[in-house]
């Protein structure tokens, strides 16, 4: 059978662990609990896919409310800033860091990152407001490399790698998805132009044809937002794909 | 589709009688406020602000500030370009039956028919008229048999329900199908709308319609039975069989009876103008007359309402009586038609006998 051999760290990285922890235990006997020790001890490197603390953009939000419909553990609050528009607020105190917000995010405004050793205060410093969430957070450790375990395939023997990391991950770029109104069944059509009433950016009219009623949707106007297709009573416009 | 950055159609124009008048003025002043108006609401299930109300008379309030002006409602009032229907109709088989699963009005064959459809998989929901504690109608979608125990969906309510408010959320929702009961009026609603839109066409599946010689407007009913000594809180069934009103309330062992006669006072005027007994438009048809009490007389007219009948058929879902007895219908058949001319001819002032 194979074991895991555990990794050779040298006589003068043993001699200055065992030094270190007979420091902290005389200062532990004479000054009690002044000392912080890390968690885990030391600093590990985490998979690109990890699921840590969010970041924010407020330039790629559309206020959309997803991130807060989907929320299993309901730790999103979606509140009003100066802007007047309303922007995600997180409650790590709920979170469960399931990322359903970010991958709900139909503007990739919630991003990624490798942070989760994160200190607070109390409870209440938990709920993270927009602001806060738009930096990456200040990280406060003394060990800025981190190390990583591998494993020898061949003789199962662990090798301990340090290196430098960024903890924000970037994501590939969003592909941007341009939608436009069409009707998909015209004979079912009202004639109500209901839709033409609703269309903020003007793109659907209507006109006297002879004897019928022509609707038009000027697709090169038409931004996508999908209002007509809500509101139309008969169900029969669709937002399609635009073909370029 | 057109050029290129251009998404068109068409939609023909409705003709409209009173040419300066807004649509729904021209239904307004040609079907409403002339009394022809049936109250079937078929008008409000198109209208696509959903602006038509269930008044006595029918009304759009603010119509004013929010009608389109888009004429679906004229397209589809039945009353509109009105042409009457009488006589028995067309059908493959008339049947006396009685269903083994149900409790209803006469043979509970309605109830029995929508849920064999869905229990076929023909539609996945049913419209059905309930009733509330003061016998006022509500509208119900039937998905599933276990529905039924509240005990008021089956039955017969003799006031106007809104079944085709309804239709088109209905028809919206539904995937495989939509069926539909209602009085012959509600049934030519149904029928135009098909004819009319491909939405309806595809999407109701089932017509089932009820033999019919008048209905009624709930506080004039209710009004009336008050008068007779009927609680509407005890209230467990009305029936109308044989020229009588029969009321039956609970703790009292004998039934409130009178004339159906005396009703006439309270006849609505859209009912006074109606020939169609037995729902001829419908895809099967069901009343009381034509078989003995317990059964429900059905007259199957269309295909789908055919493969449904062989399923109760081969489930054993119902009991058959035979044939039902189409002589008996003629009466009812008859008085209608003759009701109408009566009523035409006072408008016109023409001598009655005519
Ligand atoms: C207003 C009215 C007048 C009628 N007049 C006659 C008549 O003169 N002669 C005759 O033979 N039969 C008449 N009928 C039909 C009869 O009363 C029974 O409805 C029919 O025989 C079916 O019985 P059933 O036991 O098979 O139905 P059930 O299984 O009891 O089902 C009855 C169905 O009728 C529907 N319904 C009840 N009230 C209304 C309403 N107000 N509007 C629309 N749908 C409703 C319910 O949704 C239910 O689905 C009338 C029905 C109505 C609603
Ligand atoms: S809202 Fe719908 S039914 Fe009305 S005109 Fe527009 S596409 Fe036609
Ligand atoms: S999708 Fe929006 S912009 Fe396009 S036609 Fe409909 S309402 Fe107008
Ligand atoms: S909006 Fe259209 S359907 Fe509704 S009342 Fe006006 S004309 Fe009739
Ligand atoms: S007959 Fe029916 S469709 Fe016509 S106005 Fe009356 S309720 Fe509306």
């Amino acid at each position: 059978m194979k074991k895991i051999v555990a990794p050779d760290y040298g006589l003068g990285e043993t001699v200055k662990s065992h030094a270190a922890a007979i420091k902290v235990a005389i200062k532990e006997a004479i000054l009690p609990q002044t000392v912080t020790s890390h968690y885990p001890g030391e600093r590990r490197r985490m998979p690109d896919c990890f699921r840590g603390y969010l970041r924010f953009d407020p330039e790629m939000c559309i206020s959309c409310f997803q991130c807060s419909f989907i929320c299993p553990a309901n730790a999103i609050g979606m509140r009003e800033a100066p802007d007047n528009r309303y922007y995600p607020t997180i409650d790590y105190g709920k979170c469960i860091f399931c990322y359903f917000c970010l991958d709900s995010c139909p503007g990739g405004a919630l991003k990624p990152t490798k942070v989760h050793d994160v200190a607070y205060n109390d409870v209440d410093e938990m709920l993270t407001p927009t602001c806060d969430m738009i930096d990456m957070p200040e990280i406060i450790r003394e060990d800025e490399r981190y190390v990583e375990y591998k494993i020898d395939e061949h003789d199962l023997s662990l090798e301990r790698v340090k290196g430098l990391d960024d903890l924000a991950v970037e994501l590939p770029e969003l592909e941007k998805i341009s939608m436009v109104s069409v009707c998909v069944a015209p004979e079912n059509c009202l004639s109500c132009r209901v839709c033409e009433e609703v269309c903020e950016s003007g793109a659907i009219t209507s006109a006297l044809d002879g004897d019928e009623i022509r609707m038009t949707i000027d697709t090169t106007t038409c931004n996508g937002c999908g209002l007509c297709v809500k509101e139309c009573s008969m169900q029969v416009l669709r937002l399609v794909r635009r073909e370029i | 589709m057109a050029a290129a950055g251009k998404f068109e159609w068409k939609i023909a124009i409705v003709n409209k009688p009173l040419k300066d008048k807004t649509y729904f003025e021209n239904l307004k002043e040609t079907v409403i406020d002339t009394g022809i108006c049936s109250r079937c609401l078929t008008c409000a299930c198109i209208c696509p602000v959903d602006g038509i109300i269930a008044a006595k008379p029918v009304d759009f309030p603010d119509y004013k500030e929010r009608c389109t002006d888009c004429g679906a409602c004229v397209r589809v009032c039945p009353r509109f370009d009105y042409k009457p229907k009488y006589g028995m109709g067309e059908y493959l088989e008339f049947v006396a039956a009685k269903s083994n699963r149900f409790v209803g009005q006469d043979g509970a064959m309605v109830t029995e028919i929508m849920m064999s459809a869905i229990e076929m998989g023909m539609i996945d929901r049913a419209l059905f008229v309930g009733r509330n504690d003061e016998w006022m109608t509500e509208v119900f979608h039937v998905y599933d048999p276990s529905q039924l125990e509240m005990g008021t969906l089956t039955g017969t309510k003799y006031t106007f329900a809104t079944v085709l408010k309804d239709l088109k959320k209905a028809v919206l929702l539904s995937k495989k199908g939509v069926g539909i009961v209602g009085t012959p009026c509600i049934v030519s609603g149904v029928k135009k709308l098909q004819k009319e839109y491909p939405l309806f066409r595809e999407r109701v599946k089932l017509v089932v319609g009820l033999f019919c010689t008048e209905n009624f407007h709930y506080e004039e009913l209710a009004a009336f039975l008050s008068e007779k000594g009927v609680d509407h809180n005890r209230l467990i069934k009305t029936d109308i069989t044989k020229g009588k009103f029969i009321a039956t309330m609970e703790g009292e062992e004998e039934p409130v009876t009178f004339k159906v006669k005396e009703l006439e006072e309270i006849l609505p005027s859209g009912c006074s103008v109606c020939t169609d007994f037995t729902a001829v438009e419908a895809d099967v048809s069901v009343g009381s007359v034509g078989s003995k009490p317990g059964f429900s007389s059905v007259a199957v007219r269309e295909k789908n309402a055919a493969e449904v009948m062989d399923y109760i058929r081969e489930k054993g879902y119902a009991e058959f009586g035979g044939d039902a007895v189409e002589k008996q219908l003629e009466f009812l058949i008859n008085y209608k038609i003759g009701r109408f001319y009566v009523e035409t001819a006072e408008e016109e002032g023409r001598d009655k006998s005519l």
